[in-house]
């Protein structure tokens, strides 16, 4: 079969050259360190790498993000579990179990689980992606254009509107809030100031980076540090035990599950992986028949959310590769990492340079079977970071996030915006409202806009033409259900004992 | 029971109020776009009125159920900082009022300078003494509004590191920042905290600056700007 | 060993010899530059900084990188690029403008800093609130359509083809109002009473998606940017946005043949330093980066950018010219079009 041919090569050439195999480990430990070291995520490594990829080949260069990709998002779920910091967005639901398990002295086995589940989910979505990316890539170029990708990000934020928040209206708050916030800036059909204030800075709008980094890891911080001042702090307990494989074994249909839905959700550009782990958290509560054990230290919350967000890795890779759509913030640097060696992403990747894709591919399918065995080591090592007494871990922390905020762009406006999201953060925590919901806003917003405004340019701004375009239309319609009942469910539906 | 609480209201009120303000900028940039009829100002406008749509819902939604039950993603999410607020009164009005005075000395530093040398027509060299002396005069005043409430200071701390940055440099602020910062979580043991502070320092600066070339902000102002340079020649 | 490096170097001298033949690489704007000149008072002791208001993947990126490698081959004094991409290159113009003025700090910029200052003249001026050092790259616009389209082949029938359309026909351009690319594609529609409707895109490789996957008609880019469409046959040239074609795009009709008077707009990139910067360093920075402009590796980059169909050197006097011009023209366009210029 093609497909194995493909694989093989790219296999033989990623092991026969030494660079190559160099730039692999690296990459693999590279993205699992800075995925764990709390304040860093492997979004700083790789800006920080971004420049840097110009001194490597094109392949080397992307192949390195991939795989930093891969155990990257394995990596954020390492400071998830311990400090209750995930990451990124995707392992935000990491935490919801993780963490209470930490507290309650099981960090090793949360840890373990993590370890297990990002290698399966990982490795399952890299063959799929294999055998799907190419037929994608070739049909998806003509079908998907501003119509659908406003329609697809429109779809994205409805279903994301209705998981995460308190209620579905503070869902909705949320994201509109994130909206808000994507429209500081030049606006993006005509380059026209909007909400800058006078302030020259404010023109280059608000990066999702610093917010991400406010957000979670600096709020974390102000939420710990309060505890601290307050005398109220209790320092975690280390424990390394890991999962058996019965413990494991018994939850093989939340796995099934989630690595199906993080594949559909990591093919979504803009959401991916976030929107993966948050729904496959969504449905191991809803299929539960003890979902109020849930959020107090169960360990198929960490099953459910790690094995479908690193399922997500590979089918984010299809978005990027057949249509040049990057699904989120690494993604977007990969982007970087092609134009710097002259190459666009998208379908023309594949008639140009069709080794190189399959090199990524192999590598990534490899990342996430390494997964396994270095994050089995990693663990023991990382866990004695609780050990560090946390005035002294703080301020480290809060160093690493502001050069990775500053890193992004090279604008001190991005470390002041990390911070004001901090303290946004830090109050909003207590409000039921969504942080990783504002991100998605922030992160979509302005390629919503930006498509939507293409779309009724190249519609000659008659509404109706997103009829003509069937995938467009489905996707509307689809949104619009989703919405819907949405709103019955917040309003009509009885509740559930079981959630009270 | 009253189901609508007066919290509810008032969030409703927040909404609808911070859509308005908000919609009133739009005119600002109400500016037609040659090749696109709807202007750079219809997306803001639309988003605006859904928020407006989506606080009214919200608001009939709790005329219509109270409270609310918590799914398990809130209660999940919630790892009890409410909590911990609550029983440390600080969700008190006052509490607020103290922290927010607070945090408007990051903004009085992004604005004041400007203004003091926009009024004495000063050059580059003259608003770099007055940002110098503005700095300090706020330090002085931020250490003083600390002493009675160190998780607002902790949550100003940050933000008046970070207006500084362009200004006065990493190099020159992050130490007295990391040694702030334990201080304020409560650890008063000068050796340790000069020694941790130091090695937090060098391994950054050798990690970042020597290893990975970051280009960290070296400041504007002398002589913080000559200390910036002169670090990171030294450390490439 | 020797007869490898034998056939080395003769396989150099062929490719030399071929490469001379096509492009003149015998003489450089600068050849007669010293080839080294001593720093005022032991100037610059330490590395300098290069501010480049857009992100490292794109065209500034991308010759900042060339300069400032070229610079170091030429000087060995060590460049640190620093970017600070946002806001069309306000932001790190801004943020340019409030370092000091020591000289060890320098700029890259390009023709969109002096459309911002003809529009706004609170926006620095390039040409006199900056020394422009060098301009290294001077740049042309084409349109381009898929290779393989066949509801029109050339700029007539392209022409033909949009009026029939009456409005409907697509072009993708740039988002920002004003800009280099808008205020051409003005001059076009102007000139031939077309209607086209622009599709706005602020990035380059949508906007090239969008003409490969036939999501739009037609495309409006330099040649550098697309080179690789061109070279791989996939998109292909129909007008040059130049009074006269360049030897390469011969067979693409230029602004005379095509039959329009006006002046095009170019696309052009440079490096400044701030006016305040001591005077004798100013000169040793204006040597450095002259001379570099002439270095093998930054004419190699120049002609893989196709940035060599024209002459792209200017000195400072006629960075200065050009920008001056420059502005100019954009103030008359933009009173014509009756964006605010105040």
């Amino acid at each position: 079969m093609n497909v194995i041919d493909n694989f093989i090569g790219g296999t033989f050439a990623l092991f026969s050259d030494p660079v190559g195999i160099l730039v692999f480990l690296g990459g693999v430990l590279g993205g699992m360190l800075f995925g764990a070291i709390p304040g860093v995520s492997m979004l700083t490594l790789a800006a920080i790498l971004l420049p840097f990829t110009a001194h490597l080949s094109a392949e080397h260069g992307i192949m390195l993000f991939s795989v930093i990709y891969c155990t990257g998002v394995y990596g954020g779920a390492i400071t998830a579990i311990l400090f209750n910091i995930p990451g990124a967005p995707e392992n935000a639901p990491t935490a919801f179990d993780g963490y209470p398990m930490t507290q309650k002295g099981q960090a090793g086995k949360a840890v373990g689980a993590a370890v297990m589940c990002s290698a399966l989910g990982g490795t399952v979505s890299a063959i799929v992606m294999m055998v799907a990316t190419a037929p994608i890539a070739n049909w998806a170029i003509s079908a998907f254009g501003p119509p659908e990708i406003f329609a697809l990000v429109f779809f994205g934020l409805a279903v994301a509107a209705s998981v995460g928040a308190k209620t579905f209206w503070k869902g909705w708050l949320s994201i509109l809030a994130g909206l808000l916030i994507a429209i500081v800036g030049l606006d993006p059909v005509g380059g026209i100031a909007r909400y800058d204030f006078g302030m020259p800075y404010l023109l280059a709008g608000i990066h999702f980076i610093p917010v991400i980094l406010g957000f979670f890891a600096v709020a974390e911080i102000f939420v710990q540090a309060e505890k601290k001042v307050t005398g109220s702090f209790k320092a975690p307990k280390v424990g390394v035990a890991f999962p058996s494989l019965g413990e494991l074994l018994a939850h093989k249909i939340a796995v099934v599950r989630s690595i199906i839905i993080g594949f559909f959700c990591g093919i979504l550009p803009g959401i991916g992986a976030t929107l993966a782990a948050f729904m496959g958290y969504n449905e191991a509560v809803r299929w539960s028949k003890k979902p109020e054990e849930f959020g107090t230290g169960k360990l198929e919350g960490v099953i459910s959310s790690e094995t479908a967000n690193n399922a997500a890795t590979g089918a984010a890779m299809i978005p990027l590769l057949a249509l040049g759509l990057p699904g989120g913030a690494l993604t977007a640097m990969m982007v970087g990492v092609f134009q710097m060696h002259d190459m666009e992403p998208g379908p023309l990747v594949f008639l140009t340079s069709a080794d190189l894709v399959w090199v990524v591919f192999a590598a990534m399918f490899f990342a996430n079977l390494s997964i396994l065995l270095i994050g089995y080591l990693e663990t023991r090592t990382i866990i004695n970071l609780l050990k560090v007494p946390f005035q002294f871990l703080a301020p480290l922390i809060l160093m690493l996030a502001t050069i990775g905020a500053y890193a992004v762009r090279g604008l001190s406006v991005d470390v002041v915006a990390m911070f004001v999201a901090g303290v946004v953060g830090f109050f909003l925590r207590r409000s039921g409202y969504s942080l990783p919901g504002i991100v998605l806003g922030l992160i979509l917003g302005r390629i919503g806009e930006q498509t939507f405004a293409q779309a009724m340019q190249m519609l000659h701004f008659e509404w109706t033409g997103f009829a003509g375009r069937p995938i467009a239309l489905a996707l509307i319609v689809a949104g619009f259900l989703t919405l819907l009942s949405s709103i019955y469910g917040a309003f009509f539906k009885k509740r559930k004992t079981s959630d009270a | 029971m009253k189901r609508l609480k007066t919290g509810h209201i008032a969030e409703f009120v927040l909404w609808v109020a911070f859509a308005a303000l908000l919609y009133s900028f739009t005119y600002d940039f109400d500016q037609e776009i040659e090749i696109y009829k709807f202007g750079a100002s219809s997306w803001p406008r639309v988003i605006l009125l859904l928020v407006v749509v989506a606080a009214t819902g919200q608001l009939l939604y709790h005329l219509a159920r109270g409270n609310g039950e918590k799914t398990t993603f809130a209660s999940a999410a919630d790892d009890g900082s409410g909590r911990t607020a609550a029983e440390q009164h600080h969700d008190t009005p006052r509490w607020y009022l103290a922290t927010f005075s607070m945090l408007l000395i990051p903004l009085a530093y992004a604005l004041v300078p400007e203004w003091i040398a926009a009024a004495l027509s000063m050059d580059k060299a003259g608003l770099g003494t007055i940002k110098t002396v503005v700095a300090l005069v706020l330090l002085v005043l931020f250490a003083f509004a600390a002493r009675g409430n160190h998780v607002g200071a902790m949550l100003t701390l940050p933000i008046l590191f970070a207006v500084g940055l362009q200004d006065f440099g990493f190099y020159t602020l992050a130490p007295v920042f990391i040694l702030g910062v334990m201080y304020l979580m409560g650890e008063r043991r000068p050796g340790r905290m000069l020694i941790i502070a130091a090695a937090t320092y060098s391994v950054l600066l050798f990690l970042f600056v020597s290893v990975l070339y970051v280009g960290l902000p070296t400041g504007n102002v002398h002589p913080f700007y000559d200390f910036g340079t002169a670090m990171v020649t030294l450390l490439q | 060993m020797k007869i490898k490096n034998h056939l080395a170097t003769a396989a150099l001298t062929l490719t030399a010899m071929t490469l001379s033949a096509n492009v003149a690489y015998a003489a450089c704007a600068t050849d007669d530059l010293p080839d080294s000149m001593d720093g005022p008072g032991g100037f610059p002791e330490r590395a300098l900084t290069m501010i480049v208001p857009y992100g490292p993947a794109g065209g500034s990126g991308q010759v900042a990188q060339a300069m400032a490698e070229a610079v170091t081959e030429l000087t060995g004094v060590a460049i640190n690029r620093d970017h600070k991409p946002g806001g069309s290159g306000s932001v790190g113009m801004t943020a340019y403008m409030a370092q000091p003025a020591d000289g060890y700090s320098v700029l890259e910029h390009i023709d969109d800093a002096a459309s911002a200052h003809a529009l706004d003249s609170s926006q620095p001026n390039p040409a006199e609130d900056l020394i422009p050092l060098v301009t290294s790259q001077i740049t042309f616009s084409q349109i381009y359509i898929r290779a393989n389209e066949d509801r029109f082949t050339d700029w007539d029938s392209f022409v033909e083809w949009v009026k029939a359309q009456d409005g409907k026909a697509t072009i993708a351009n740039v988002s920002k109002e004003g800009s280099m690319e808008r205020v051409n594609m003005k001059f076009i529609t102007d000139a031939t009473g077309m209607k086209i409707q622009q599709i706005s895109f602020d990035k380059g490789s949508p906007r090239y998606g969008a003409l490969a996957g036939g999501q739009v008609d037609a495309l409006f880019e330099q040649p550098g940017d697309v080179r690789t469409f061109l070279d791989a046959g996939t998109f292909k040239p129909i007008l040059t946005l130049l009074k006269e074609a360049p030897d390469v795009f011969a067979d693409v009709p230029s602004l005379t043949d095509a039959g329009f008077d006006f002046e095009p707009l170019l696309r052009f990139r440079g490096f400044y330093v701030h006016k305040d910067a001591p005077e004798d360093r100013v000169k040793w920075l204006q040597w450095a980066f002259q001379k570099a402009y002439c270095q093998e590796s930054y004419q190699k980059y120049n002609e893989s950018k196709f940035m060599t169909l024209i002459e792209s050197f200017r000195d400072t006097e006629g960075s200065r010219d050009l920008i001056t011009s420059t502005i100019k023209l954009y103030r008359d366009v933009y009173k014509e079009m009756g964006l605010s210029a105040n």
